[in-house]
């Protein structure tokens, strides 16, 4: 198709939306509603562009056999500037966080105008893990659309007609009154900052200042990978020592990796496996290390119960593990412990108020909120030396660091799962068709003379469409976020899917180095199951390691 | 009344006889033009929708008639229900529509018993295997956006999406649709029957401070001394309104009511609902109850609409209270273009234009009330 752009003849695709035109040619439009991976609803109405004189948003336009089509002349520019008034109005710069997208969007369209007063009078929304601010709200529907399309969750939608819309759960509840799994990806692809993690932050820092108490921390695999890009690094850049050091010159009496609960958790769900497989009990086996999905099967899938793991989340297991094991062999009361878990995750924040998980984690921060509290100490983390975790709980191997990657819990427990059956080594010790980026991946693997079918889901829409084909398999894996824990609702707020996919290649980066690849063989783990728990799925292990699921109503 | 006149399924007999083609022809022939408001030719709008292969085809009947003044639909369901149902088989005949659907405004449901009895008895003659439902609408005025209705049919969010593609080409279920107005779909059996009907003749809605209000016949071009003789306006009349969007002009005795002079005054005729203003009335305080009344319709979903209607009456109000200053007025006008302009859909390309007719045709009101320095 022939068309002149910006007084340029091109030729160019009819298919493709004049935004993606304009971005193929090095012509930048500012967006706020447009997400990559959404439908184009065009509410927001700053990417308009000029198609034959007439104004036209260029996200959900596209062009025309000879039109004419220009990006910036004086009407467009006031046009845009005049919906980001209307949008947000009393909004000024130095109130919006720096991490959010609408802040480069207002810096681009120009905010020098401010004719109208704020209107809006919510209440903000304080919930067990995310917090509402509908003021802050520009209607811009990511939130819903990712909600109801890639989560397919349906927990917020939009409410009342003209300027009363809101986004709101069913029937004005809260969050924690409607069927919403904490999954947190609302917070993430909300441009201005309206959903926010409830911060436990101010908690963290009050303990830290307490002698009295050792304060724990504990790192989730997927920090690692994503923390850098608070600090302006390369995305997929690996700060595991910065991290470390970071976390040391921040007060933190000990700093263990919560890989070595992947490690652990592989050890009990692997036997689990092989169990349930031998006494022909229920199947397929699911992994429960997502907090999300199993608010979700609470919440719409209850008669999964039976094929849930029983096995505590990976953070869960290793609190658990410094409150008993450890503190025995420091020789500290588990009363003047305080567990941290630093996860790429708001629903963490949840799953640590559960009744039966509260005492083995106090606080949980999510990667952000460990940025505001290295940004706030002054610390030069891009410029930090590499430390070591401590050695008491902190070593690790390589499949403990994909848990953070989708995918990555199938892998690591299928490594170990096959030689501990068959006894006998791996011949690869990855799993290629699990390092793809995809939404739905399976395979099958063969030990002794029983074929294990496997499969993985990441993505709210994703599991909901495997669970319909779940007899055809054995062992599945659930991961409610895109892309994995590396896409998880507490990570730095990233746009699109090439940041997961650079994420997730630097955890495989560090498994591929490490000597260790198998939770097996972590020394650690031998220990603690020879001084403490004695072997998988004993009923000391039971105890400490595994726990139970409830049905919930979703309203 | 020319569309009045009963057809008793002879309409629909003619069309089975001429066949799709000849149907269409005869339409085009007979110039039938959408009566909606945006008089876009009927067999235009229906062979769109044939160019595209599929196994199914819907045809809805818009019947959500919310233009504040505008009540034609009202009145043709209660008189002359018959034919339209007949036009609405018609036209599925032609469309291969196996399912037709009368979206019927939500205030109108006590036409609803009386209707689907018609419906029955029209079906039950015509032997024609053909479903039509009634869906109620829920008292939004934007559901009658064409795009809006679709979204409500399939149960969803009633807000109108964006164009293209159009609904002849993806509509309900993503299939393509036909959306006809009640007046266009009675006027085709009578188009297709009748040698001798005329495709100017207008409903117009007349409402505002004259002695008798109601629905009446004119042909396009017709006198306004004539309309204003018959419906008798109570002393004498400042302005006219077209509802609520098409814009407020003077009322010129002498001139005759078309298209183009309408026009000329930057006004839209839409569906002929004309609402008359007396001289007592200033014109900034009907443009503040209109407005009110778009902060409470507009859908929400973009921004100039959703944001920029409350802001229009914020202005208006200012204004009337006599605060305001040019630079007010200025932005008003700003507003308002604004809105029409970067607004997604019908409503809001709209819903600034009785502000923007009203500034320009009647500057005097606006000029009286702003502060002088």
């Amino acid at each position: 198709m022939k068309i002149k752009l910006n007084g340029k003849h091109l030729e160019v695709n009819g298919n493709k939306t004049i935004l993606d035109i304009c971005k193929d040619n090095g012509i930048k439009i500012p967006t706020l509603c447009y997400h990559k991976n959404l439908f184009p609803e065009a509410r927001c109405r700053l990417c308009l562009v000029e198609l034959n004189g007439k104004l036209v948003t260029s996200c959900s336009t596209k062009p025309i056999e000879g039109c004419k089509i220009v990006t910036k002349t004086k009407k467009i520019l006031k046009a845009r500037k005049m919906n980001m008034e209307l949008m947000s109005p009393g909004i000024s710069m130095d109130k919006l966080g720096n991490d959010f997208e609408a802040r480069k969007i207002y810096e681009e369209v120009g905010l020098d105008n401010e004719r109208f007063k704020p209107r809006k009078n919510y209440k903000v929304e304080l919930g067990d893990s995310l917090v509402r601010d509908n003021n802050k709200c520009v209607n811009c529907g990511r939130c819903v659309q990712v909600c109801s399309k890639v989560q397919e969750v349906h927990a917020i939608d939009f409410a009342s007609r003209a300027h009363n819309e809101h986004v709101t759960p069913y029937c004005e509840k809260t969050l924690a009154g409607v069927a919403c799994i904490r999954c947190g990806q609302c917070l993430i692809n909300c441009p201005v900052g309206a959903i926010t993690e409830v911060s436990h932050l101010g908690k963290v820092e009050t303990a830290l200042k307490n002698k009295k108490k050792q304060v724990i921390v504990q790192t989730a695999p997927s920090i690692r990978a994503a923390l850098g890009e608070l600090f302006d690094m390369k995305t997929g850049s690996l700060v595991t020592g910065k991290m470390v050091t970071a976390l040391r010159q921040c007060g933190f009496d000990k700093i263990f990796d919560v890989d070595l609960g992947a490690d652990m958790t592989i050890m009990e769900e692997s036997a689990e496996l092989v169990r349930r497989i031998k006494s022909n009990e229920t199947l397929p086996l699911i992994t429960t290390c997502c907090p999300a999905w199993i608010l979700m099967m609470e919440q719409s899938f209850p008669e999964l119960i039976p094929n849930m793991s029983t096995c505590k989340s990976p953070h869960e297991m290793l609190g658990a593990l410094i409150k008993s094991y450890y503190a025995k062999k420091a020789g500290i009361d588990s009363k003047d412990i305080i567990v941290v878990s630093i996860m790429p995750c708001v629903a963490k924040k949840f799953e640590s108020t559960r009744p039966e998980l509260y005492t083995d984690v106090d606080y949980v921060l999510t990667t952000r909120e460990l940025g505001r509290l290295i940004k706030k100490r002054n610390i030069d983390f891009a410029n930090l030396p590499d430390s070591e975790f401590d050695p008491t709980l902190g070593i690790s191997t390589g499949a403990g660091d994909i848990f953070g990657t989708a995918g990555g819990v199938m892998e690591a427990a299928l490594r170990t799962t096959y030689e501990v059956v068959t006894k006998k080594k791996l011949k690869k010790v990855e799993f290629k068709n699990l390092h793809e980026f995809k939404g739905i991946k399976e395979g099958s693997i063969k030990l002794r003379n029983k074929t294990i079918r496997y499969a993985c889901a990441n993505g709210g829409a994703n599991i909901r469409e495997l669970l319909k084909h779940k007899d055809d398999y054995d062992f599945i894996e659930m991961m409610a976020c895109p892309g994995g824990c590396i896409g998880g609702g507490g990570q730095p707020i990233y746009f699109d899917d090439e940041t997961l996919k650079l994420r997730s290649k630097a955890l495989y980066k560090q498994d591929s180095k490490k000597e260790l690849r198998k939770s097996h063989e972590n020394p650690i783990v031998k220990e603690i199951y020879k001084k403490c728990l004695g072997e998988p799925g004993s009923k000391k292990a039971k105890k400490f390691l595994h726990t139970k699921y409830k049905k919930r109503s979703c309203f | 009344m020319q569309v009045l006149r009963e057809t008793n399924l002879q309409g629909l007999a003619l069309a089975k006889k001429l066949g799709k083609k000849g149907t269409l022809e005869l339409l085009a022939k007979r110039g039938l033009v959408g009566r909606g408001g945006a008089s876009f030719p009927t067999h235009k709008k229906w062979e769109r929708a044939l160019s595209v292969k599929t196994n199914e085809r819907f045809l809805i009947c818009n019947a959500d008639e919310g233009e504040p003044g505008t009540f034609k639909d009202k009145f043709l369901i209660k008189n002359n229900s018959e034919t339209l149902i007949e036009g609405i088989l018609i036209a599925a005949f032609v469309l291969d529509a196996k399912r037709c659907f009368i979206y019927l405004r939500a205030e109108y449901d006590s036409l609803r018993l009386e209707l689907e009895k018609i419906i029955k008895k029209v079906l039950k003659k015509s032997k024609m295997k053909v479903s039509i439902e009634i869906v109620r609408g829920a008292g939004a005025y934007v559901c009658g956006e064409e795009t809006a209705i679709i979204q409500s049919i399939m149960g969803r969010r009633g807000q109108p999406m964006e164009k293209p593609p159009y609904p002849t080409i993806k509509g309900l279920w993503g299939k393509p649709t036909v959306l006809n107005n009640v007046t266009t779909l009675t006027c085709v059996p009578q188009a297709l029957l009748y040698e001798d009907w005329n495709p100017n003749y207008r409903l117009f809605s007349i409402s505002g401070e004259v002695e008798h209000p109601g629905v009446y016949e004119w042909e396009l071009g017709v006198k306004m001394s004539t309309i204003l003789g018959t419906v008798k306006p109570k002393g004498k009349m400042k302005a006219m309104s077209f509802g609520c969007f098409g814009g407020i002009m003077p009322v010129y005795k002498s001139n005759r009511v078309s298209p183009a002079l309408i026009c000329d005054k930057n006004c839209h005729h839409g569906a002929y609902s004309l609402i008359f203003v007396g001289e007592k009335k200033n014109i900034v305080d009907v443009n503040l109850s209109m407005a009110k009344f778009y902060t409470y319709e507009s859908c929400g979903k973009c921004t100039p609409c959703r944001e920029g209607t409350i802001r229009l009456v914020e202005l208006l109000k200012k204004i009337k209270s006599g605060q305001a200053t040019n630079k007010d007025l200025k932005l008003l006008k700003e507003l308002a273009n604004h809105i029409q302009e970067t607004s997604l859909c019908g409503l809001g390309a709209s819903c600034g234009n009785h502000i923007l007719t009203g500034m320009k045709n009647f500057k005097k009101d606006y000029k009286g009330f702003i502060k002088k320095k």
